[in-house]
């Protein structure tokens, strides 16, 4: 297992978080003496890296770590605890596990937790195959998983689709419980704003739960240490996801998939000799020092920044060498900084092997229709545009980018062409994919136009394409896009600056606005410290918009420093990915 | 309304699961564009499924016809490049006229399967 990212520069103490996800996670480990097997679901492997390493399983008398397959489990310990997500398909293989075990008239001691809480479907799975009596179920709740000092997830994968598509809002239900949860280490938050239903819904859920809860007297309450909370639907803002992020960290996210705080990358990229096959994970999160200044930097300046670092070394070299009279201190200064040479190597590597495709005159073709779309002026052209890459069959996930950018900078598309693009479609794609557009049309991201069109209002009022704006020095958020400044932060900045209610604006994007205040909390004590705000965005959040929360909290004036939370770090590849019908999974 | 719609849709997962005849399938397809048709919603919905019903029969007789199994279960623009590039250029040109396939992209489908199948000279002429 990797290394854990390194959180000691937050601005609250997330590390008390990852504490007690080790504490919980071995006290569930110690529940069942003796030696164990421990059996994880494949999903939770790479969100438990970030917990925990390999020793503490170790230390917990962990003989061997098996995933959740529909293989038996090849071991003859006696003890085996699952741990798993609250999944019908997940419960049958278990069972299944457990049925083999009797036939071989061996007998095992089994118990099974649920991440983050167990579910009665489950339960009434486990029972209707008849293993119930033989287990033992307990829960595991981690909610919040630490991804780097200031970003936390909830890794629920499909939340954006169960919610507004299967209407299963129990995503819904985590995220206010890890709030909950979260106020119970950090003190009440004094200050909700959000917008959306579904943030409506978090919040109400919340304010509920404080009050099945009782307080804990004035006296202990402590301070709040996050001062204030802003809830945002995804659903406010789709088109955000939709364009291709910019940064160096989004599009190492767009082109080669960050997992989990992780990349996985070809040996060959990373200048490996010939003939090893293995893939190179790479962690991706500030421990990473060179990392950490580059990663929210638009992708056209992360060259240039590298090249200045390797001149100012090789300077740094030449001095070294030519100079005689050296002091030992010297010296040492220049070997620190030598340390950061595998460093070095390895973006550079990664800048490169990024640049092959930012060069490609496809990506190039594609941003400029993302940038006609978003700027929303011409119609005729970018319908155009999306209408060839239907018919060229370019990837459906990158064609239904556009399709729903379309869609949405039109407020639905006029029902000739909606029913046309459809039909493309499904020409061109095949008839399965009925499913997905209507699965894309419930959700609201790719309708039929029923109303005017506020685009154009939207985009003036917030200022979301900026006439000027420099991806070098920039001035302005909108460099994370390179000239589109993201909706959802522009929702963030209204909020920071109280014109939440009152805006016109705010009412022209779906969902109630609304805002709270706990009247029992005292104001914030230190007025010159910072103060600490938590975005949480429902549905996702995509490394770009990360970036831009951190360039605000840079700027001077700004005296927020932000927490992210979510419930799945997103780009527009995997978000739509959980929109697609799968025929063969259904069985 | 609600009820069949969801009828309509149960139908669809089980023709989705597929089995190997054909015949079963075609007529669950076309239940099921029956069934989108009592509303007046689902127009769009129960035009394409007849579409793919007539789509199933045209590949199945396609199939037979070449005696190679690669039509049933592709989508329209494929079955137009599998016939070009397969030198079928009757059929293609019937499947463009039958499903009403826009000339744009009969074209672009046109110049990739001729460029995939190397017939340079074809696509010289054309």
């Amino acid at each position: 297992m990797a290394q854990l990212p390194n959180l000691d520069n937050a601005p609250i103490n997330i590390s008390a978080l990852r504490e007690r996800a080790q504490k919980d996670l071995g006290a569930i480990l110690d529940s069942m003496r003796g030696k164990k097997v421990l059996v994880l679901d494949p999903q939770l492997s790479g969100p438990l890296a970030l917990i925990a390493q390999t020793s503490l399983l170790k230390e917990h008398a962990v003989e061997n770590l098996f995933y959740v397959s529909a293989d038996p489990v090849q071991s003859e310990c006696k003890n085996v605890v699952y741990l798993v997500r609250p999944q019908m398909a997940l419960m049958r293989q278990i069972a299944a596990h457990i049925q083999q075990d009797n036939q071989r008239q061996l007998q095992k001691n089994y118990a099974v937790f649920f991440m983050p809480r167990r579910t009665i479907v489950c339960e009434k799975v486990l029972e209707e195959e008849g293993v119930l009596a033989n287990i033992t179920i307990g829960e595991y709740p981690l909610y919040f998983i630490p991804f780097d000092e200031d970003v936390l997830s909830l890794e629920l994968d499909n939340s954006l689709k169960e919610c507004k598509v299967d209407g299963d809002t129990s995503s819904l239900w985590y995220l206010a419980r890890a709030i909950t949860k979260l106020q119970e280490m950090y003190g009440v938050i004094p200050h909700i704003q959000g917008k959306g239903k579904a943030a409506a819904q978090v919040s109400d859920i919340l304010s509920r739960m404080q009050r099945e809860q009782p307080r804990p007297p004035p006296a202990s309450a402590r301070l709040p240490e996050i001062d204030s909370l802003i809830l945002i639907d995804r659903q406010v803002d789709i088109v955000t996801p939709m364009c291709s992020q910019l940064t160096y960290e989004g599009l190492i996210d767009e082109f080669l998939q960050i997992n989990n705080g992780a990349v996985e990358l070809d040996p060959i990229i990373m200048g490996a000799q010939q003939g090893t096959t293995k893939k190179v994970k790479v962690p991706l999160n500030s421990s990473d020092k060179l990392y950490r200044e580059l990663r929210d930097l638009n992708f056209g300046v992360v060259g240039q920044v590298l090249r200045q670092k390797a001149t100012s070394m090789k300077q740094d070299y030449s001095d070294v060498t030519n100079t005689q009279n050296q002091s030992l201190s010297d010296v040492k200064e220049f070997v620190k900084k030598l340390n950061a040479l595998p460093e070095m190597t390895r973006h550079t590597n990664i800048a490169q092997h990024l640049s092959t495709f930012t060069t490609k005159p496809s990506f190039l073709s594609r941003l400029s229709v993302e940038q006609t779309l978003v700027e929303g002026q011409s119609y005729d052209v970018s319908y155009e545009c999306v209408e060839e890459v239907i018919q060229r069959q370019e990837p459906l996930i990158s064609v239904l980018r556009l399709l729903i950018l379309l869609s949405i900078t039109n407020n639905g598309l006029p029902k000739k062409h909606f029913d046309y693009f459809r039909r493309e479609v499904l020409h061109s794609y095949g008839f399965e994919h009925l499913f997905t557009l209507n699965n894309l049309e419930k959700s609201g991201l790719l309708t039929k136009q029923e109303m005017k069109n506020n685009w154009q209002l939207i985009k003036k009022g917030l200022k979301l394409v900026p006439e000027e704006s420099s991806d070098v020095n920039p001035t302005d958020i909108s460099y994370v896009f390179s000239g589109y400044a993201p909706l959802s932060i522009r929702l963030v900045q209204c909020a920071l600056q109280n014109d939440w209610r009152q805006s016109e604006l705010l009412r022209l994007l779906p969902g109630p606005t609304f805002e709270r205040f706990d009247k029992n909390q005292v104001g914030p004590a230190g007025d010159s410290s910072r103060l600490v705000a938590l975005v949480i965005f429902i549905g996702g959040v995509t490394f770009a918009e990360i970036s831009a929360l951190r360039f605000l909290s840079a700027q001077e004036g700004m005296k927020y420093d932000f927490i992210v939370a979510t419930t799945k770090l997103i780009n527009g590849q995997n978000l739509l990915k959980t929109f697609i019908d799968d025929p063969s999974a259904v069985h | 309304v609600l009820l069949r719609e969801s009828w309509g849709y149960s139908q669809n997962l089980e023709q989705r699961s597929g089995s190997a005849l054909q015949g079963p399938r075609l007529k669950l397809i076309e239940q099921a564009s029956e069934l989108y048709a009592h509303t007046k919603e689902h127009t769009f919905e129960s035009k394409a499924t007849e579409e793919q019903a007539k789509l199933l029969k045209l590949q199945q007789e396609l199939e037979i016809a070449t005696g190679q199994p690669i039509f049933v279960d592709s989508s329209v623009s494929d079955t137009i490049r599998t016939c070009i590039s397969l030198g079928n250029h009757r059929t293609a040109q019937r499947i463009r006229v039958e499903f009403k396939v826009p000339d744009k992209r009969f074209y672009w489908l046109k110049v990739f399967a001729l460029a995939t199948a190397k017939q340079w000279d074809a696509l010289e002429k054309f």
